[in-house]
């Protein structure tokens, strides 16, 4: 499993047969399951690194891109909410919706970008769902333009 | 004696509407199977958003939460029927209705307003023959609800929940325990009651993996965590809903087709009973006019 990606996002080398468990499971079917050297997730409050031999944590993650990098591939998807969970060397992510960044259409992206802005936001709660609306549009639509 | 004609031509037509029950059989035993998968991959799901739970319980952390707490003074109700879009699924929308127009007159007690949402063209036509107002309707969920469009409306309630334009939120559909065993049930979604379905749950968390950390904090987890289960939940409603209407359908065919069997071997039997009738009829017709050219 030992490839020269281990060096390039800066992973020891000598533990480098230690690779992540990864698995995505959507409400739908388990999007995902592959060996990865390092996974990188939008937490959050920002982005966060996973490399094998971490820490178990549980993290909530946020609106934005996911990479997993096996091998010499690096995949790309959007991840919409939900929780990362890190336990020995197996990395669950539980997620609304996995998609894959060159299938986001990004003027559908747009249209629900601007959709969202338009909420009303007159109270905690509406601000709430409107602000929550424009963190999903505005994911997507970064995770659209970095394909291009 | 009956026409065997007649008889012949009946028998034909309902060998034709056995093809058409078996087909319908098999259409609903293939697409049931299809269901079943999806519906164990949203309970993996399930069991994983259960798990995290349950690290969050060992925390010590107190699980509260505004979708948890029942309010003070409710005034809104809203129930959600799951019906099918296509009949001949046997008594399946018949006992999904029944149970939901009860729950619906009990919720009618209980609250100022109540207001009603259905899914499945069965119930729509239902309650519409019935003069009950309908809040919203949707018809565009058929064997494989999409979790997309679940989300639509699960946001929607969720939204409707914290703006307190909705107090409390029933679902009434066909839950599936075993393939031998469904059904109607109403559950209460909104306020969702606790996290976990039993203490039992709670002891698998701590499989003495040592301290997990919880970033950005256990507390904005929960945040998360509670409107996702009832997501989740609600997805699961239209999931068991839909494996119910398969098999449903399938049971149904099933016994049409032996139905449609016994039918044919009697009309057979009769059918046969009849043209020996006739032949032995016009053999006496030639041997009397034998008999009478002979004189």
């Amino acid at each position: 499993m030992a490839t020269s990606s281990h060096l390039e996002e800066g992973i020891d080398v000598t533990s480098g047969a230690r690779v992540l468990e990864c698995v995505v499971v959507t409400p739908e079917e388990t999007a995902i399951q592959t060996p990865a050297q390092f996974i990188a997730l939008p937490l959050f409050d920002g982005e966060i690194g996973i490399a094998p031999g971490r820490a178990p944590m549980i993290g909530r993650l946020g609106y934005g891109e996911m990479r997993i990098r096996e091998g010499g591939n690096l995949y790309r998807y959007y991840v919409d909410g939900g929780f990362v969970e890190v336990v020995g060397n197996m990395v669950s992510i539980l997620t609304q919706r996995a998609i894959p960044a060159d299938q986001l259409d990004e003027a559908e992206i747009e249209a629900a970008l601007s959709d969202a802005k338009k909420k009303p936001a007159n109270s905690p709660e509406t601000m709430a769902i409107r602000d929550r609306a424009v963190a999903q549009a505005s994911g997507q639509r970064w995770v659209a333009r970095r394909e291009r | 004696m009956a026409n065997a004609r007649a008889l012949d031509k009946r028998r034909k037509s309902i060998k034709n509407i056995r093809k058409i029950t078996r087909t319908m059989e098999l259409i609903a035993t293939a697409r049931f199977k299809q269901a079943m998968d999806r519906a164990s991959a949203a309970t993996a799901y399930t069991n994983r958003v259960t798990g995290l739970v349950a690290n969050l319980a060992n925390t010590g952390m107190e699980l509260s939460h505004p979708l948890l707490e029942s309010r003070d003074n409710p005034r809104t109700s809203l129930q959600l029927v799951l019906t099918s879009n296509r009949g001949l699924c046997g008594g399946y929308n018949g006992n999904v209705l029944r149970l939901a127009s009860d729950n619906q007159q009990q919720l009618a007690d209980e609250f100022p307003t109540s207001l009603m949402e259905v899914s499945g063209k069965r119930g729509v036509t239902y309650f519409e023959n019935r003069q009950t107002a309908l809040a919203e309707t949707f018809l565009q969920f058929e064997d494989k609800p999409k979790y997309e469009e679940v989300e639509q409306i699960a946001n929607r309630y969720l939204d409707a929940y914290a703006t307190g334009m909705i107090d409390r939120l029933d679902v009434c559909y066909t839950k599936f325990s075993s393939i031998a065993r469904q059904e109607a049930t109403v559950e209460t979604l909104l306020p969702l009651g606790t996290l976990v379905d039993g203490p039992g749950d709670l002891e698998q968390g701590s499989e003495g993996q040592g301290e997990i950390e919880f970033l950005p904090s256990a507390e904005s987890i929960l945040q998360e965590v509670v409107p996702m289960s009832f997501k989740v939940k609600l997805f699961k409603c239209f999931l068991d809903a839909a494996v119910s209407e398969q098999v449903a359908r399938m049971v149904a065919m099933k016994s049409a087709t032996e139905n449609a069997d016994e039918l044919i071997r009697e009309l057979s039997m009769t059918y046969n009973r009849a043209r020996q009738g006739q032949i032995t009829g016009e053999l006496l017709e030639v041997m009397g006019g034998v008999e009478a050219l002979k004189n």
